[in-house]
């Protein structure tokens, strides 16, 4: 990877082209590390090809890195001077990437006119702490995926989805499938009830009693049998697949998951019957974050700028069907009325974003093992006082 | 020096003495060398520091009493407050004011230069944490320094340093100098002979630590001195004639293992280490703090929890020493009972058998770890189907319960670690010689008499220290639990190589999990040299 970063600096060197726009103040290229597969490599490629074509002086250099070893990678490899120019990456590490001073803030370049691009849900995610640290390029979020041969009307309240049980426990089949045992799976109904994590001015406000009403409800959905217990991401998708499950809660990486000849449809969430609030999963929202060791600063910034444009939205929105931050991307028709992409956006606007606080990275595991606790059984007030408690005091 | 004295007479014939001496003060003065280049790049470094803060700090000063910056510098300025955008309160405007330019221009935007980012994020680092000073991330060596303007209110004197001349070189001309007199003040000893070579030896090599006391003070010296008297020491009592010698007798051999000795040292020792050292830090998103021994304390206290508690480090010590001791009995009474099974006369296809129960060993252990992950899933799983089939109820909710959970790792890990113990025990077997058993039988042993006289003393030498290593490895199997159970319900089921994992990779207490690291390691030395002695002295008939 360094040898041909070091082969393109010297082929960029040797080329000493003249610098159209901005001049930069050095010669070299931008190197940006992404997880992405599929249709979002192939539409970042494309882009970064355009890129590439246009200002051959400040080539960009996409290098895939695996997921799992993604966050670990930058912690290690900024910090030394290794780590790449710009990544791509949700909104919830920002908090901890701040604290370590690994990534740089970008608010300097931007000024309102381009910070209103973007949908205003998907921008304020990535400021923290009184500062910008990226520029949005799409949001990921739960929605409600239904089988049409198994499910006509989708609910819009739990009531309704509640009262699918006993039709679909009769077929042998769950009404509804998701990651149960998972916070992130759980926001739904957490914040539906009216329930958090933290508090408006960011304290830990977890054992509230509509946080435990929601445990409450992740339980009667169990007992009642209208979910499985213990429901993997996998075990999702397999019972959807197999029509075991007639919906399911996933993200729109779920759509990759779900097999050929299954009849789908994705839609909002439903309502919670008890409060009258629409059940509002977490949002993150993914965007092109600096490293503060980026060695071409301004050139990185014109990457973050392109990536992030209209057009560029607007091939990320047709080539990968992201749910993109950019507001004028859906006023095309073909994306503004593509079923998927605007069930999603319009999810988004009923959404809590992720906390980028360094703490909600110790908040997870506990919530998930009291998740765990209250599906077995476990009194929710009691179980989320522990993991407030374990939280404030670690583990 | 008395006592090199009393022992110098012992020393040799006289050419090889001085030889003998050269080379002594030749290795004393690598050892002082080290110390001193060490001592000198602190010094440097620190000297560097200081001196390039002043030069920005001083400049900042200036630029906020509104006078022309004392020392050369790349910008210097007055920032105006920031003024939120009102639509975005991230987004905020200021201006600047460079000294000795009329007008005060607005920073930032699409196009703005480089430098005037570098002012713009000093001045936002100055409303958060007050007047601070700094080395720039980028390498180049220049400080950017913060100060509170009095002049404008709210404004932000920043100074940004223009790149330093080069930091002081590396003191050749003393190092050689304070050598060269060295070698001479160690020559005069050897050939003034007794108690004066050792001595002189000594003093010679210690020249080096002359100039590091007013370097950093009196500690390398110390060092320094330290080290030369070991080797003067050393000398004095021939040791270092006898290791000389024994080098030059094993220097092939000791040739061959350099490059392992090299890379073992790299690979093994340096992260070895590291680790033993960074148990002794607290990590907070990414600074490092020295904390003694509070990380064993608090692990060992068992940070307040109860012992029922899978936070607590004696219980999944007990869990582990639990799962350590089922999967071994379970592993050897099966590879045993296995292996007996293959050696019996009237088995027909003994080498597919034999091929297909060395498969699991074959099979990567995670990959047949994610498929018995799979079998225990509850509501498809193929042991619950089977459990269903069979009648038995098929609605174990396998990672729900301690007991079941635990059982499930169990199964997964026995099924790996069977054919190990199998394969050492047909190797055990093939070796007792057949005479044995029919001696045996001729005085009237039973199969059972004949297993426990005959087969199981000659199993011991090789299942033992085979138990002692399936021991270690079960210890640290880290792949079953993390992947089998993942520690459910709750955590209980983790050992304590996955609760290290969890401290590092999932708490980011990277400090804490040296700890544990550390505390596993002296667990399981303890065990190998208990274990290896148990074994020993049960395998000498």
């Amino acid at each position: 990877m360094i040898g041909r970063r070091l082969a393109l600096a010297a082929a960029l060197a040797a080329a000493a082209a003249a610098a159209p726009g901005c001049s930069p103040e050095r010669e070299g290229g931008v190197v940006l590390w992404h997880t992405y597969t599929n249709g979002e490599r192939a539409a970042l490629e494309q882009l970064a090809e355009e890129w590439n074509r246009d200002h051959p002086d400040r080539g960009l250099t996409l290098v895939a890195v695996p997921y799992d070893a993604f966050a670990d990678k930058l912690t290690s490899a900024i910090p030394n001077g290794n780590g790449p120019d710009l990544f791509i990456y949700a909104h919830d590490r920002i908090g901890a990437w701040v604290d370590a001073r690994l990534i740089e803030p970008v608010e300097f370049w931007v000024d309102d006119e381009l910070a209103d691009r973007f949908d205003r849900g998907a921008l304020l995610p990535l400021a923290y702490e009184g500062s910008l640290w990226g520029l949005p390029l799409g949001t990921k979020s739960l929605a409600l995926f239904y089988r049409t041969d198994l499910v006509a009307t989708p609910p819009r309240t739990t009531d309704e989805l509640l009262a699918l049980a006993p039709a679909a426990r009769a077929a042998d089949r769950y009404a509804l499938a998701y990651a149960n045992t998972e916070l992130y799976g759980h926001a739904p109904w957490l914040f539906g009830y009216g329930g958090a994590v933290f508090d408006d001015a960011g304290e830990l406000d977890l054992a509230t009693a509509e946080a435990a009403a929601a445990g409450a409800f992740a339980r009667t959905l169990v007992a009642d049998g209208v979910v499985p217990a213990d429901a993997s991401v996998q075990l999702v998708a397999t019972l959807f697949n197999e029509g075991k499950a007639a919906m399911a809660l996933s993200g729109p990486w779920f759509i990759g998951d779900i097999a050929d000849g299954v009849p789908w449809q994705v839609t909002t969430m439903p309502v919670v019957s008890a409060t009258g609030e629409v059940a509002a999963p977490f949002l993150s929202a993914e965007g092109v974050l600096m490293s503060a060791r980026a060695r071409d600063k301004e050139a990185a910034f014109a990457v973050m700028d392109h990536l992030t444009s209209d057009g560029a939205a607007i091939v990320r929105a047709r080539r990968a069907q992201q749910v993109v931050a950019n507001r004028a991307a859906y006023l095309e028709p073909d994306i503004g009325d593509d079923p998927v992409l605007s069930t999603f956006r319009a999810q988004s606007a009923h959404t809590v974003p992720m906390p980028a606080s360094p703490t909600m990275r110790a908040v997870w595991r506990p919530y998930m093992i009291a998740l765990q606790e209250i599906l077995r059984g476990a009194d929710p007030g009691d179980a989320l006082r522990g993991v407030e408690h374990e939280v404030r005091t670690g583990p | 020096m008395t006592r090199a004295d009393s022992i110098a007479p012992r020393a040799a014939t006289a050419a090889p003495r001085h030889r003998a001496q050269l080379r002594d003060w030749a290795v004393a003065t690598a050892l002082a060398l080290i110390v001193a280049s060490a001592a000198f790049f602190v010094h440097r470094n620190r000297e560097f520091r200081e001196r390039e803060e002043h030069r920005a700090h001083a400049a900042a000063v200036a630029v906020a009493r509104g006078e022309p910056p004392v020392s050369p510098v790349d910008a210097a300025g007055v920032v105006s407050p920031a003024t939120p955008s009102p639509r975005y309160p991230f987004l905020r405007q200021r201006t600047f004011q460079p000294v000795g330019e009329a007008a005060p221009r607005a920073l930032g935007g699409p196009c703005a230069p480089a430098l005037d980012k570098l002012v713009y994020d000093a001045a936002t680092r100055f409303d958060a944490t007050g007047p601070f000073k700094g080395f720039l991330p980028d390498g180049s060596g220049r400080v950017v320094a913060a100060v509170a303007a009095p002049g404008t209110p709210g404004g932000v004197a920043v100074a940004v340093s223009t790149p330093p001349s080069g930091p002081e070189p590396y003191p050749w001309l003393t190092f050689v100098g304070l050598i060269g007199l060295g070698g001479v003040i160690a020559a005069a000893g050897a050939l003034l002979g007794a108690w004066r070579r050792p001595t002189l030896l000594a003093l010679g090599a210690s020249g080096l630590a002359v100039p590091t006391l007013f370097w950093t003070g009196p500690w390398p010296a110390a060092i320094i001195v330290g080290l030369t008297t070991l080797v003067a020491t050393a000398s004095a009592r021939g040791a270092t004639d006898r290791w000389a010698e024994a080098l030059r007798a094993h220097r092939v051999a000791l040739a061959f293992l350099a490059p392992a000795a090299i890379a073992m040292a790299i690979l093994v020792a340096t992260p070895f280490i590291a680790g033993l050292v960074l148990g002794f830090y607290d990590h907070d998103a990414g600074s490092w703090t020295f904390v003694g021994l509070d990380n064993f304390g608090h692990i060992l206290s068992g940070g307040g929890k109860g012992f029922d508690d899978p936070g607590n480090f004696w219980f999944v010590l007990g869990v582990t020493v639990a799962w350590t001791a089922v999967n071994v009995v379970l592993h050897v009474a099966l590879g045993v009972a296995l292996a007996l099974l293959l050696r019996q006369p009237w088995l027909r296809g003994k080498g597919v058998f034999r091929m297909l129960l060395i498969l699991p060993w074959a099979i990567p252990n995670y990959i047949t770890a994610l498929i018995w992950k799979g079998m225990f899933q509850s509501q498809d799983g193929a042991i619950n189907s089977l459990l269903d089939y069979a009648g038995l109820g098929g609605d174990v909710s396998w990672f729900s319960s301690w007991s079941t959970a635990f059982t499930a790792n169990v199964v997964t890990n026995t099924w790996l670690g069977f054919p190990f113990m199998m394969v050492v025990a047909l190797g055990a077997l093939e070796s007792i010689p057949r005479d044995l058993y029919e001696a045996a039988e001729v005085d009237g042993a039973s199969p059972l008499q004949r297993f426990w006289h005959v087969t199981l003393p000659h199993l011991r030498p090789a299942l033992g220290p085979a138990v002692v290593l399936g021991s270690i490895w079960t210890f640290n199997m880290f792949n079953v639990i993390f992947l089998v159970s993942r520690g459910e319900p709750g955590g209980s089921t983790d050992i304590l190589v996955t609760q290290a994992y969890r401290w590092a990779f999932e708490r980011d207490e990277y400090g804490m999990a040296a700890a544990y690291a550390t505390l596993i390691f002296l667990i399981l030395l303890l065990w190998t040299v208990f274990g290896t002695k148990v074994t020993r002295k049960e395998g000498t008939p």
